[in-house]
């Protein structure tokens, strides 16, 4: 039998539960999968799309998310006001620099069902651009989710040793003249 | 009728009735007839023939037989759960008599409604049903933020 | 001759029109506005509500499944596995449980759904090691090489 009283179990159940994810270095499309994911409570055995059954995701450092390619100059997100000549477009930097937070909750916004749950599922999402969070906040978590990427070093974080026990693929001559 | 307006209930029986022993739900019956009328001659006919067999076949359940003027002949079941059933066998034979008193006394005494599903359990669950915990390794401390501050 | 029809001829109230248009109306009593009430209104209802009801009853099975895979999905990821592979597994373990026994498991029994995810994984293993290992067998086996097909 279980140890629960039915009450109780029916507690444990629907527990909602805190996530943490660290978007520092990572694609936001990959955490924005995670986190919908998440938010519609699709990683639980208990899933009902009505049920709302969500949990809630933290998503710290959104300010240090990497885009890959050529996406923060290319990748426009428009939007229209509703007045004539209100058509907007910017770029992903321009509205990065305007809104840390903006990409990432776009993104989630765009992966979550169309329904009306979608704003009360985009309320359990808390996205801060820098790493230092709310005390009322840190109390709740209760998991921090593995990143999706893994972060690759930065040249200067290399030792002086290891960079020179890198391969080199040709080895400049004493006599070489370094323009 | 659509199955979202009619009444509905799980599969159940009286306090697991048969499980052990089985206790007759039926508790008081009473054969209501007239001794003159038209439709009662079949209920006549049952008084004669049957309901004594029926009575000592049936010893949990008290058989009253009421003679009273009145048009429509009917059985009045009563049950140990405090429900009330009526059945009228005005112009009903001997034989269909007995069988409707034969019903009676099988049933539970639960209103006849919709059965959801054909299977039903108390408790779903033996092991204990799944929460957010089940298959998570404790992390106590173990979340990043909260280990650098105390730091 | 016995005519049994006419004791019910004699109890039938009212003109036969009158009934017809109850057994319409009997479908329509929970729904909102005049149809529930006007027999014009209420017959086309009656009618669209029973073309719906027909339609939905296999759309309700497939709906049914898909909830149940989704939520054997949420399950399976929760041990490390895919949807796909536990399926694929189970099967050539020819262990015959659907999806919607598979579901329960998952929410009700936790600890027998891990086990049959183990047991999936173990086939898996098994059958890397058959394609790409040494021919070996491995300690602790769990299944055999069944071809279901």
């Amino acid at each position: 039998m279980s140890s629960f009283s039915r009450s109780a179990q029916q507690w444990a159940t629907f527990a909602r539960s805190w996530y943490l994810i660290d978007a520092r270095m990572q694609p936001p499309g990959k955490i924005s999968t995670m986190c919908s994911i998440r938010l519609q409570g699709k990683h639980k055995p208990i899933y009902h799309a009505l049920s709302d059954c969500g949990d809630h995701v933290v998503i710290m450092n959104t300010r240090h998310i990497a885009f890959s390619g050529n996406k923060w100059e290319q990748k426009v997100y428009s939007s229209h006001t509703g007045y004539p000549g209100g058509f907007k477009q910017v770029t992903a930097v321009q509205l990065h620099q305007k809104d840390p937070r903006a990409i990432i909750k776009l993104a989630v916004y765009g992966m979550l069902p169309r329904n009306l749950l979608r704003r009360t599922m985009m309320q359990r999402l808390h996205l801060f651009p820098d790493d230092d969070l709310p005390e009322d906040i840190l109390k709740n978590l209760t998991e921090e989710l593995p990143q999706p990427r893994r972060i690759p070093r930065k040249l200067s974080e290399y030792t002086q040793e290891e960079r020179d026990a890198f391969p080199g693929i040709w080895v400049p001559p004493e006599d070489f003249r370094m323009k | 009728m659509t199955a979202r307006g009619t009444s509905s209930r799980f599969l159940r029986s009286v306090l697991q009735n048969g499980v052990g022993r089985y206790v007759c739900q039926l508790k008081r019956v009473s054969l209501i007839f007239s001794k003159n009328g038209q439709g009662s001659l079949g209920a006549r006919e049952f008084i004669e023939d049957g309901v004594v067999d029926f009575a000592r076949k049936n010893p949990g359940v008290v058989v009253y037989v009421s003679p009273q003027p009145v048009q429509v002949a009917k059985i009045v079941a009563e049950y140990l759960n405090g429900s009330v059933r009526e059945e009228t066998v005005n112009k009903k034979t001997t034989q269909e008599i007995g069988e409707i008193l034969g019903q009676l006394a099988n049933q539970s005494g639960l209103d006849i409604i919709r059965i959801r599903k054909p299977f039903h359990t108390d408790s779903p669950s033996i092991q204990g049903q799944w929460h957010p915990f089940v298959n998570r390794p404790s992390t106590l401390g173990m979340i990043r933020p909260q280990d650098r501050q105390p730091e | 001759m016995v005519f049994l029809t006419i004791a019910c001829w004699i109890r039938s109230r009212g003109p036969d029109r009158w009934w017809r248009v109850q057994e319409v109306l009997k479908h329509a009593r929970h729904f909102r506005g005049r149809k529930n009430r006007c027999f014009t209104l209420a017959v086309r209802a009656v009618r669209r509500a029973f073309v719906y009801a027909t339609k939905a009853r296999p759309k309700k099975r497939r709906l049914m499944r898909r909830l149940w895979i989704s939520r054997i999905a949420a399950g399976t990821r929760e041990h490390g596995m895919k949807y796909p592979v536990l399926i694929s597994n189970l099967v050539k373990t020819n262990v015959q449980v659907n999806r919607r026994m598979l579901c329960d498991l998952a929410v009700t029994e936790p600890r027998t759904f891990q086990s049959l995810v183990a047991l999936a994984k173990a086939r898996r293993e098994e059958g890397f090691r058959a394609a790409l290992g040494d021919g070996k067998e491995p300690p602790g086996i769990f299944s055999r090489i069944v071809h279901s097909h």
